[in-house]
This record gives structure tokens, sequence and C-alpha cells, in this order.
């Protein structure tokens, strides 16, 4: 970015905003300028205030106080067809897509494109969503089919798609690469419309990504802005520490424990055979984290759902301690002596029982070691995750919040905290740290670390490959449902797990042997 | 798209395919028990007597697919009886005053419905079984017993045949047309989109309050038709005339193949379950099942219709 630019003025310029709900102050006074053909990073921890701040931009909630403006003119929508219509865009983090239409019908939302009789036309409706969808090269996607069938990195495409597809001077992406397998696509997208004089409000949790597009960045912290900083000029520590609050320790990858070859097997898959899965054989230790690495759509959920039960099995055996056993649903799993926990992916939907206190969703898989004839007590229930919750540096304060009242971050340490109190001695991970913040990802670092060493056998699936290299102490690489590659140590490094992802197969031999 | 399989798993997936491939099985056994059900007037009696159940059916599938529930359509049934029954307007015109009347009325409730469940944001099932109360308590007000005569003329001519095809056909057939030019519009569209997830919905800037309520309004709407046929069916007012046709509804929707979830299924599915149990009703007559085994059977038939969608739906996700 060059200095000429700043001389313009901004194209969103926002003031002291402040929003409430009930006692609570989501926001507390954020102000911060955006100008045209920016891209400008909004940083912050989970629940420093950036989806709030997210829907005000939207039109989906109003101050209580401060200004905005925006395009030289007071702006304060009330509708996101406002927003829209003045020039601002949203590709929403949860997705705002609906899955029973199809992906023609959700680009034109809320107006279908009109035929004969002023009555939707669904050829019509089809050649608009061609268009837009060659226009910003996802043209691989067919118009007509329904959003439920696409892969969620898709999806993610899709959502911003169909906010570029508006036209918008500023465009806002919440978290766009949480399940993108790549960024390629999407960066080239982001300059193109920059150079274009879009400005773009780029909302992520990863800093390379964000030192690769912007140049400058406005941190959050408890509902306040702290400062707008120049990232050439800003290194990670210094941002970390506006972003928490202090310095924190620098936490590099620990020495692991050597996983002891002698020991049995804890837990081994032989020849599975399973949705995407084809013949697939691994072997899990004790004291050891076994990392699953792998591009988006190429098995690694139904590997994981296959090993928990959810989806059936066509060939293989499971071994847990060397008996062979059979695990057809998730109780099954647990139940019958074998002790596999998942943490589910998309906690929403699948992990957390929203109305429920954080006590009760974290007790709710030990139910029958603190029930008494069947029933539960509230301060047995209490005193479990109590034990738990420091374990994965839950604040006790929050045990009896409802846990849809809590941060994305705050859920995910309860659900490994659930996960935990199961007293599994194998723990299925699938990305657990995803749409985290830094802080939240050390806390959970630290107690999946301190699992593997009391004993704890690990399987890990992560969409961020610094992730795989930093916990990992073997690493299998999954490429279209088989293994490509298996890295062991030292060995694991991004750029080695890069090339075995995308099927460069002589490479990662070349590696592994 | 020629494949035969992809049009098994299309007629599948759809509960309007299930649900007539269930009515054809019923028919065949009922014309094999009852010779004379091949002729045209006992196929437009078969017609007339599910009429009333398919058009209500048909306007409760709309809340349904929105994810609510609406118990106001035996109330309104009932009003709109009790009403044609105590004020007879003879002749065509009569007739068509009095149409105008019962979508009226049900349209009013559906509106006082749509305004609490989408404005007020109350629950619909606490809000619509208020005014179911409230309409049949105004039912036995008008007519406090069973009595009254419907016009003669608005009971003739609706159970007629126009050439060998039943009046009451022609007015389903009508629904249906209405039902497939609301799926062109966008209320169609934001139907299905509220009814999935109302939040995804809103952020795609579709008005969910105002589509809610509509939905309402023309679900009261189709109540009222349904009170009109029903009327014309049994040409006497009964103040708890739509009292039978409640659970009756909920099940022709189910078996219809619209989800309670919320998001799929149609109002042309609806339509044909409640043929199929109206059907289901005539067969077990038929072939001398008393008359306290009905509801038995017809809940069995129920069950075993949902879990024959469910196998059709197991089998297309093992595929995929």
């Amino acid at each position: 970015m060059n200095a000429s630019v700043h001389q313009e003025q901004p194209i969103l310029q926002v003031n002291a905003l402040r929003k409430s709900y009930g006692p609570t102050h989501a926001l507390g006074g954020v102000s911060f300028q955006i100008f045209a053909g920016e891209v400008h990073a909004l940083l912050g921890e989970n629940g420093a205030g950036k989806s709030t701040l997210v829907k005000i931009l939207t039109g989906v909630v109003a101050p209580n106080d401060g200004t905005m403006q925006f395009a030289g003119s007071a702006y304060a929508p009330r509708t996101i067809l406002q927003a829209r219509a003045a020039g601002i865009t949203t590709a929403f983090q949860e997705l705002s897509l609906l899955t029973n239409l199809t992906v023609a019908e959700n680009l034109a939302l809320p107006r279908q494109t009109k035929g004969w009789g002023r009555l939707n036309s669904k050829a019509k409706n089809c050649v608009a969503a061609t268009a837009t969808l060659l226009r910003y090269g996802l043209s691989e996607l067919n118009p007509n089919t329904r959003v439920s069938e696409l892969s969620l990195a898709d999806r993610q495409r899709l959502e911003i798609v169909r906010a570029l597809s508006h036209s918008p001077s500023l465009l806002i992406l919440d978290e766009p690469t949480a399940v993108l397998p790549s960024t390629d696509w999407l960066f080239d997208l982001i300059r193109k419309e920059t150079a274009k004089g879009t400005a773009v409000l780029y909302i992520s949790h990863r800093l390379n990504e964000i030192r690769q597009l912007c140049s400058r960045a406005t941190v959050l912290r408890s509902g306040c802005s702290i400062e707008t900083t120049d990232l050439q000029n800003t290194d990670d520590a210094r941002i970390f520490e506006m972003m928490v609050g202090q310095r924190m320790a620098s936490t590099l990858k620990s020495s692991h424990v050597p996983a002891v070859s002698s020991q049995p097997p804890r837990f081994q898959v032989t020849g599975l055979d399973a949705g995407m899965i084809k013949d697939l054989s691994f072997k899990l230790y004790p004291c050891q984290i076994v990392g699953v690495a792998g591009l988006d759509g190429q098995g690694q959920c139904d590997l994981f759902h296959a090993l928990y039960g959810l989806i059936p099995k066509r060939a293989g055996t499971l071994e847990v301690d060397g008996k062979t056993v059979t695990i057809n649903s998730p109780s099954g799993a647990l139940a019958a002596g074998i002790q596999v926990a998942l943490l589910p992916e998309e906690r929403k939907t699948q992990g957390v029982f929203g109305d429920l206190p954080v006590r009760a969703n974290m007790a709710i898989s030990a139910l029958n070691r603190i029930g008494l004839l069947g029933f539960t007590t509230r301060k047995s229930e209490r005193q479990l995750a109590k034990g738990v919750a420091s374990e994965v540096d839950l604040q006790e304060r929050y045990l009896d919040f409802q846990i849809s009242e809590l941060s994305g971050g705050n859920q995910q340490k309860a659900l490994l905290g659930r996960v935990l109190l199961t007293h599994a001695n194998t723990l299925l991970l699938f990305d657990p740290t995803r749409g985290v913040d830094v802080g939240t990802k050390q806390a959970l670092y630290l107690a999946i670390e301190a699992y593997a060493r009391n004993g704890g056998a690990v399987l890990l699936y992560s969409s961020e490959l610094a992730e795989l290299v930093r916990l990992s102490d073997r690493c299998l690489v999954i490429y279209e449902g088989r293994i490509a590659a298996e890295l062991e140590g030292e060995a694991i490094e991004e750029t080695r797990l890069v090339a075995a992802a995308t099927g460069n197969r002589r490479h990662a031999e070349g590696e592994a042997a | 798209m020629t494949k035969p399989s992809s049009y098994l798993t299309a007629l599948s997936r759809s509960g309007a395919g299930t649900a007539a491939l269930l009515y054809l099985v019923l028919f065949v056994a009922y014309a094999s028990v009852e010779r004379s059900a091949l002729s045209v007037s006992a196929f437009s009696d078969l017609i007339n007597n599910a009429s009333p159940l398919a058009i209500a059916a048909a306007g409760g599938t709309l809340i349904v697919l929105l994810r609510s529930f609406d118990l106001s359509v035996a109330g309104v049934i009932s009003l709109v009886n009790v009403i044609l029954a105590s004020y007879p307007l003879e002749d065509a015109t009569g007739a068509g005053i009095s149409l105008c009347l019962a979508l009226a009325i049900g349209a009013l409730v559906g509106l006082v419905n749509g305004v609490l469940v989408a404005y007020g944001g109350f629950q619909s099932i606490a809000v619509t079984l208020a005014t179911m109360i409230m309409t049949g308590g105004l039912a036995l007000v008008i007519l406090d017993a069973p009595g009254g005569s419907v016009a003669e003329w608005l009971s003739e001519t609706l159970t007629d045949t126009l050439g060998p095809v039943p009046i009451s056909g022609l007015v389903l057939l009508a629904v249906v047309i209405v039902w497939a030019v609301i799926r062109k519009t966008d209320f169609g569209v934001s139907l299905y989109a509220v009814g999935q997830d109302e939040h995804a919905a809103a952020l795609s800037g579709i008005k969910v309050q105002r589509t809610r309520c509509l939905a309402f309004v023309i679900a009261g709407a189709l109540y009222g038709l349904s009170g009109y046929m029903l009327s014309a069916q049994t040409a006497t007012g009964n103040p708890t005339a739509g009292n039978s046709l409640l659970l009756l509804t909920f099940a022709a929707i189910a078996l219809g193949g619209t989800s309670f979830r919320g998001g799929t299924g149609g109002l042309t599915g609806s339509i044909i379950g409640a043929a199929s149990l109206m059907l289901l009703q005539k067969l077990l007559f038929s072939i001398g099942v008393q008359s306290f085994y009905i509801g038995l059977l017809q809940g069995v038939v129920m069950i075993l219709a949902v879990s024959l969608m469910n196998v059709g739906e197991w089998f297309n996700v093992r595929k995929a």
C-alpha cells in the first residue's frame, strides 16, 4: 500500500462503536478506517467482538452508540439488504447458504431471476449463476447442484462468490480460509477485486495469510479497538501481545517422549474400507500423537467417522490392545471397553447441546460414573466438570453458563474436557482447533500433549499443517482415501506434507524411506 | 437424466412419489375387493370423500415446511361449516359469496396466527392452539348442536361430476396449480429457505417474518376452503366437524413426505397422502374390518409408509 492512498478519504470510517447485550458489553468503543483498494485485517481472540462488529456493519444488529461513515455519507443499515444496497457484503463464517436449495437459487437469493409471467425461471436463473461462477473462477460447480451435496470448501467458496456477486465497495470476509485447502483461488480473487478499488475487511486467525495479503491491521481486545498497526513494522510477538494483553510465553515444539516400540499397539486398524477410505491400515501406540494430514475431501472425514462407528465399514478389522472389536455406534465405541472418543468437527451441529449448561455438556459422556441408580445430581456433575476444566484451561465461572453463550474457543475447550472425562485411552481428534484463537490453541495443545504424556494414544486430524508439525510424533498423509505417505519425527515438515497431500507420490516416498 | 435409476432415485426422494405408489397399491387392492370401484361414480365418491382432508393437509404443509405447527385447522373448519349451515345462500352467486366468506374467515385466523408467530415471536403450537380453541368455541356459539342445512345448490354441485371428472377433483387440481405457481415465486423459495435455516435465510436477505406470516394466511385460507368442501359433502352443520380432521391432517402430511424438520416436502404429496388415508378407510370397510380397528391399521400403514421413505433415503445415502 503506498502512501498516496492514505491521503484519500477513507471509504469506511467507524467511530466509537458500542454495543451491549444486557449487562455484557460486546463492543466497548471500536474506531478504525478502511481505504478503497485496501485489504484491512481485523485481529482478535474469540470473543473480542469481531462477530458483533461484522453484524453491525452488515445491518444484522444496530449499535447502541457511535457512528459510521461509508463512501462519504452517514451509514446506519437496518437490514442486510440495506447494507448490500449501500455496497457492503459479507461472506459469513457460519455460512449463510441454504443447503436445501441449489447453487443457482442460493446465488440469486432473495430474488430469483424472473421469466415468463413474472414467475421464477429456472433456466434464466441457471444462466445467470453460470456467468457468476465463471466470472469468479468457480465454473466447476454445477448451478443445479444442491448445496447439501457440496463439500465444506466448495460451500465456503460459494459463500464468498455470492458476497462478491453483488459488486460491493467493501467486502467482509470472516474466517474465509478456515476450511479452504488452498488459499490461491481466494488470494487471486482478492487481488483482482482490490485492483478495481474494492476494499476488503479480512478476518482471520492465520497471521501468515494476513501478512501475505494485508498492509494494515486493526486489533480488537475485549470489545475495544486497541490499535491499527502497520503490519510491516510489527512482528508476530507484538501482535499477539496486542491481542492477548500480555506477552505470551513462546511455546516451541516440545520434545516428544519417543514411543516405546516394544510396547504393543493400543489401537490397530487393518484393511479398513469405508466411505472414501480404501484398504487403510495403521497402528496407534500409547504416549504417541499420530497426525493425519490431507487436503479437503480426501477421505479423512470418513476415516474418523468409520472409526467412531458413524458410517458403516465395508471391510477391515479394528483391534484394541490386541483384541478384535466391532464399533457400530459412538456409544458402542465408548462402551465395549474400547474407549475411543471424537472431538466433533462441527461443534455447532454435532457436539453441543446449546441449551444445557456447560457442566452438563461436559459431564454428559460420563453420566454412568456419576449417577446413582441412573440419576445424576447437579453437584456431582459440577464436581466432575470442575476437575477437568482446569486441565483444558477453562475458567470455572463458565461452568454454569449455557454453552451457547460461550465463545467458540471456550466451547471447544469444554468439548475437549468432555472427551477427556470419558477416561478414554485413545482419542480421535478431528480439527480440534478450527476457528479458535491463538491463546485457546495453546491451551488445547497443552491439554492434548499432557494427555499423550500420561499414556493416551491420539489420532489427530488438522486442516492446519503447522499444527500437525507442532504436535505429531508421526504423521499420516491421506490422498484419495489411501495413506500416501507416513512421516516420522523431524521429517514432519510443512513442505513435505504439502507435497504428499497433493499426490506428489514419488517425492513423498523418497521422504518416507 | 434418462437413466431409469435416476428416475427411481427422484421418485423415492420425493414424498409425492412414494405416496402415489401407496395410493396405487391401495387402489388395486380396493378394486379387487369391490368390483364397482372402477365405475365413475365410485371414483368420484373417493375423491369427494378425500377432498376436505386433502385441502386441509395442503394448508398444513405450508406451516410444517416452516418447521412450525398449525392446530387452528380444526377450529377454522368447524367455524366455516356452522356458518354455511346456519346462513345458507342459494344459487351460484350465493355459493360464490359463501366461498369468499370461507376463504376470508380462514385467512383472517391465519393472519392472527401469522402476526403473533412471526412478529410477536410466540411459539406456533401455543398460538394456534389458542386460535383453535377460540374458533371452535365461536362455532359452538353460532350452532350449539349438529343441525342446520347447507345451501342445496352448493352441496349438489360440489359433489357432482363434470363429464367423468368430479368437481371436487377440479378443486384439488386448482389447489395444486396454485401451489405450482407459488413455488415459482420468491415466496415459494423463501418458504423452503426459512424452513431449512431461519438464520441463514435472514443473512441471505430473505424477509423471514413476512414469509412466515404469509404462509399462515395462505394456510388459513386453505382451511377455509377445506371447511367449504366438507360442508358440501355433509350438507349439514356440526360445531365439532373439524376435530376429527386435526390429527389426520398431520398424518397425511407425514405420509406425503413432508419432513417435520422443515425445508423438504411439498403440498402435492400431502394431497395424495390424504387421499391414501381415506382410501385405506374405504378398503378396510369393504373387507369388513370392524370400525374400531381402522384407526389402529391407519397408524400401522403410516409407520410403514414413513419407514419406506427412510429406506429410500438410506439407499440414496449409501449410493452417494
